[in-house]
């Protein structure tokens, strides 16, 4: 569960500063612009195991992760969970399905280690866009990023191996394997865990 | 909601029927769990054949069995460590037996969220399993390099202990039929013993635990293998002093020839009574998500044929657990 909410407001200012600067990057923010940033920003610290989406239920949040890592899975008919993706530092994360169908999430959002994450209303943040259009070009630069790396995730899975599909993740996620289990990563890269288990072994070897 | 239920005690195809029965309620500190899949053990042949009356007296008619995993769909208002639509497993309390159905309520101590690398299926067919291999062998202090003998490695609760011990860091031996050797040492037991073929009693040597999945003859035998000071448990011998006790049997004895071989080798023997623990099946979560252990199911039952089910299970063949798949 979300163990508090602004427990610093220090540091809660510095990662939302961060966050700012990544946007101020991109587009020339006003100060009202900005400072309604600051007004729907929230910062949490969320604590390994938490469930920030549940499956089944209503979505109104997205979140950015200052630190920490995040797992999105959707669960089959059989009861098997399967990764969608892993939101490390920098990355955004949420059940965009649900919130763009006004539907209930089919994703899970849990929390794979202590994290920090800045806590977003999906629709205060779309709000922004038409209170201040100056802030749009930053939305789609994420979108497009978003559609990058899934694209390259299709592409990858269509025609890589997957010892090779592994590679790429170690390097895409250097450290992620101290936090994981290996089924949150053979169900990422699609394979089974005695596949992954095997790609392991020759690495090792080679 | 529709129940596979125990309506008199004898044989299986006459014992057993589908029955329309009201949706329980929660209590406080329930869950109410729809079953996607159900598991059966030889306990539920001994329940529909009225040999446990006796010990643990059922009211007819009643739900059979107590492995399942499903969703949970509501939970007491004292609930606090499971949300809606969580997805668990659980061996649920005597007194809340009944899982091939289509809704259980279980109290929340007895559940666990399912391995997310599991479906539902092979979910199902872990709790009383693993929780007696888990509890069997804890309480015989297991730990890295002992000689630990586990009879019937082909069957439900052997297939899992040995996995357990292997992950344990244990030497294990195992018994079982010719046909079952090689995948029984897959599961990683160091020295498969062919029963057809060996004598167990002239491979194993001074054991640190003996696990008797057996009975009869081989509880006694256990003591002829394990060594000075070492510890049997048992899951079909006799009951031990304490475990009477709790039963309010005040005069129990151990039998004579049991008790003078455990006093010769300064052996304990131990009667272990596997009770529901949802803390303990959340370690069996994490060591199945660490592919320390895996689950053997020997088929998979549709609810409408859940009578062919029993009966394959009164067969005593499976390797491994037969399971129901409810939803």
């Amino acid at each position: 569960m979300i163990i508090s909410n602004c427990i610093n407001q220090k540091h809660y200012y510095k990662a939302l500063e961060e966050l700012i600067k990544k946007v101020k990057n991109i587009v020339t923010l006003s100060a009202e612009a900005e400072a309604y940033l600051y007004s729907i920003a929230q910062e949490i610290s969320v604590s390994k195991g938490s469930i920030l989406i549940r499956e089944g239920q209503t979505v109104d949040k997205i979140y950015f992760v200052t630190h920490g890592c995040l797992r999105s899975y959707c669960t089959d008919k059989n009861g098997k969970e399967h990764t969608l993706q892993f939101a490390i530092k920098n990355w955004w994360i949420s059940d965009y399905i649900a919130i763009h169908n006004d539907e209930a999430a089919t994703l899970t959002v849990e929390c794979l280690k202590d994290s920090t994450v800045i806590e977003f209303n999906a629709q205060e943040i779309n709000g922004i866009l038409y209170q201040y259009p100056e802030y749009e070009p930053f939305q789609r630069f994420i979108l497009e990023r978003h559609v990058v790396s899934l694209h390259k995730r299709i592409l990858n899975q269509l025609q890589l191996t997957a010892t090779e599909r592994y590679d790429l993740f170690l390097v895409q996620y250097p450290d992620i394997e101290q936090y994981t289990r290996n089924y949150h990563i053979a169900s990422y890269l699609g394979i089974t865990q005695e596949s992954l288990s095997r790609i392991r072994v020759d690495i090792a070897k080679s | 909601m529709k129940a596979l239920q125990v309506i008199h005690f004898g044989d299986i195809q006459d014992s057993l029927a589908y029955n329309e029965v009201s949706k329980p309620t929660v209590g406080p500190h329930d869950v109410l769990i729809e079953i996607k899949a159900a598991a059966i053990n030889p306990i539920d042949k001994s329940i529909i054949l009225g040999n446990l009356q006796s010990m643990l007296p059922i009211p007819l008619p009643s739900t059979i069995a107590y492995d399942l995993s499903g969703i949970i769909v509501e939970k007491g208002d004292q609930v606090s460590n499971f949300d809606i639509g969580d997805l668990v497993y659980a061996r649920v309390p005597q007194e809340q037996m009944g899982t091939v159905a289509e809704y259980a309520v279980v109290l929340d101590k007895a559940v666990s969220k399912k391995p997310g690398n599991l479906s539902f299926e092979e979910a199902a067919s872990i709790p009383l399993a693993g929780l007696t291999a888990l509890q069997s062998l804890e309480h015989a202090g297991i730990k890295a390099k002992d000689k630990v003998l586990i009879h019937a490695g082909s069957g439900g609760v052997g297939s899992f202990a040995i996995q357990y011990a292997k992950a344990k860091g244990a030497y294990v031996y195992t018994t079982t039929s010719t046909k079952n050797v090689p995948w029984v040492k897959e599961l990683g037991a160091d020295r498969v013993i062919d029963y057809k073929t060996e004598d167990y009693k002239t491979i194993v040597k001074d054991a640190d635990i003996v696990f008797d999945t057996l009975g009869k003859n081989y509880t006694l035998e256990a003591f002829q293998v394990v060594k000075q000071g070492g510890k049997v448990v048992s899951v079909v011998g006799p009951l031990d002093v304490e475990s009477a006790r709790m039963f309010g049997m005040a005069a129990y004895e151990l039998p004579e020839d049991l008790a003078a071989l455990s006093q010769a080798k300064e052996a304990t023997y131990k009667f272990i009574f596997m009770h529901p623990n949802g803390s303990h099946l959340s370690e069996i979560k994490t060591m199945i998500e660490d592919e320390k252990i895996k689950p053997i199911i020997d088929k998979v039952y549709d609810f409408s044929e859940s009578i062919e089910a029993f009966k394959h299970l009164a067969t005593g063949r499976a390797k491994g657990k037969i399971v129901i798949k409810i939803s």
